[in-house]
């Protein structure tokens, strides 16, 4: 079971690419929890995480959650703007999955 | 225009970090977080209350009792707003530094009623104006004391974690129930505290500003939100917003942390003069820009492009947009938009984004001063409500200001067409000669 955990401002539009990320998910078989948080909610939610990605929009609190990250020592990013515009579910969930080291 | 824009970047970057990691400014976001919830119910009933048409319908004593039967869900939540950010500040910068932030919370509001006035003057039968004791003007919890609430917060809190960290408490013997020895272990530093904020409050007593309130609020709230609510402070902020986000950066966010307090405050005094029955006096508000200028689709008004997409739109690409971004437009989350367009570091449409909603900003402004529409009765319409409803809604239930929107609408629509028009003409070709190209290899 991996744990995706995306972060944006109010884990409105991350939101979106979340249901994405599932479809996706689902058809390759792998099995995730895929979940997004408001910024604040970050820190905290991180300990149940494997990989963190980080709304483009708000990539300014990478250094911030980097601090965390390492603590919890889990890998993070910024999603690369245009899958996030694309709402490219399978872009971002093979990101995710290459962050984690698979 | 490369390199213009990555010295912008470069510089927007190192701002938007700031502003966003700065303890205070995000004790300050949280803390109005804090307050969300309150204000949004608040704001329901004074929508409920004053459902339109209603007056009309039923008997004046029956509106009347209606009306007083649900006045307390604002006058206990969006009246008093004030005391649920200063908690939320206070509970949100100690639980920052580690603390016992329970504690922090409540320290910062004590503090903020010690230096609150505790008399209001009250008129008597024949004219002569007596002060009432042992009570605290809701006014001073609303809108007035936002600005000393704010500081108060910081300051408390801070002077909080002073006393803790000096270790200056009282330490309990091993075999104490744990709440009691925390209960005792914040005695002396919340005690120091509070006296410190007495101290301050009996030194303006013998000023002519007679409470710290009354000298926050009129050497620098009043005049800072008179900046805020006049039109230069505001296109500044507009600009601004669009500007962060045409890095990609989240402009709102940013920008909000800054303004939030003035427009908060100018949105709570429209409030109380909705309440009392009073002309309105502010245009520019929370509502003004959340409804009206960033709400339309999201940040810049996307709503418009989504439908210049939908009519104009050849390409695939963009055809393909629209479908993933209107069922979020609708609910005023246009990141797909933004990012998608794309709008971010894009020349070609930096124009119609910085230019629509300065004159959208101008339009909203006057058609309020004109009386055309009314203004902003400080109703906190929550910023995911569908556009129409929510310019309804903001505007005190008056159809005018869900029409004020689709102006709106048709102007950014008019700016941005001819951008749209090129830019789906540029993908179509694209599209098709990539499509040629796949052609020919598969006849080669």
């Amino acid at each position: 079971m991996k744990h995706i955990l995306l972060a944006c401002s109010a884990g409105m539009s991350t939101s979106l690419l979340v249901s994405k990320m599932k479809e996706a998910a689902e058809a390759k078989g792998i099995e995730a929890e895929i979940w997004a948080v408001a910024q604040d909610k970050a820190p905290k939610e991180m300990e149940r995480a494997d990989v963190l990605l980080i709304g483009p929009q708000m990539r300014f609190m990478k250094k911030k959650f980097s601090k965390t990250a390492d603590e919890v020592g889990i890998p993070l990013d910024v999603i690369d703007p245009m899958s996030y515009g694309r709402v490219d579910g399978e872009a971002v969930l093979n990101k995710a999955l290459e962050l984690m080291g698979e | 225009m490369n390199k213009f824009m990555e010295v912008l970047e470069n510089i927007l970057m190192p701002i938007a970090d700031k502003l966003n990691n700065n303890r205070y400014l995000t004790a300050l976001r949280n803390g109005f977080m804090v307050a969300l919830p309150f204000i949004i119910f608040g704001s329901i009933f004074v929508v409920i209350a004053n459902f339109p048409f209603l007056d009309q319908w039923i008997s004046e004593s029956a509106y009347e009792a209606y009306q007083a039967a649900l006045g307390p869900a604002s006058a206990s939540t969006l009246s008093i707003m004030g005391l649920f950010v200063i908690i939320g500040i206070g509970y949100k910068l100690t639980e920052h530094y580690g603390g016992e932030s329970i504690y922090g919370g409540a320290v910062a509001l004590a503090s903020f009623l010690i230096l609150t006035p505790q008399v209001i003057d009250f008129e008597t039968a024949n004219e002569t104006i007596e002060q009432v004791g042992g009570v605290i003007p809701t006014a001073s919890l609303g809108a007035e004391g936002m600005f000393l609430g704010i500081f108060t917060a910081f300051f408390a809190a801070e002077l909080y974690r002073f006393f803790v960290e000096k270790d200056w408490t009282i330490k309990m013997p091993a075999g104490v129930p744990d709440a009691v020895s925390r209960s005792f272990s914040a005695l002396i530093p919340i005690t120091l505290t509070l006296s410190i904020f007495l101290i301050v409050r009996i030194i303006f007593s013998y000023t002519p500003f007679d409470t710290v309130q009354n000298f926050i609020y009129t050497l620098i709230q009043e005049p800072l939100t008179a900046l805020g609510s006049g039109l230069p402070a505001t296109l500044i902020a507009v600009l601004l917003i669009q500007l962060f986000w045409f890095f990609g950066l989240h402009g709102q966010i940013i920008v909000n942390s800054v303004f939030d307090p003035i427009w908060y405050a100018l949105n709570n005094q429209n409030l109380e003069a909705f309440n009392a029955g009073q002309e309105l006096p502010n245009i520019v508000t929370k509502q003004f820009i959340d409804t009206f200028i960033v709400g339309i689709g999201g940040s810049g008004m996307t709503l418009a492009v989504i439908i210049g997409i939908f009519l104009i739109g050849r390409s695939r690409q963009l055809k393909e947009l629209g479908k993933l971004g209107a069922p979020a437009g609708i609910f005023n989350v246009n990141e797909p938009v933004i990012f998608g367009l794309p709008i971010i570091m894009n020349p070609l449409v930096i124009i119609p984004w910085l230019i629509a909603p300065v004159i959208v900003t101008f339009i909203t402004y006057f058609a309020m001063a004109s009386g055309m529409v009314p203004y902003p009765n400080g109703v906190i319409v929550p910023w995911t409500t569908p556009t129409v409803l929510s310019g309804f809604l903001a505007t005190g239930n008056s159809w005018q200001g869900g029409a004020l929107q689709l102006v709106n609408i048709a102007v950014v629509f008019v700016i941005w067409w001819p951008f749209l028009k090129i830019m789906d003409k540029q993908y179509y070709e694209n599209e098709n000669s990539a499509e040629d190209q796949r052609n020919e290899t598969v006849n080669m």
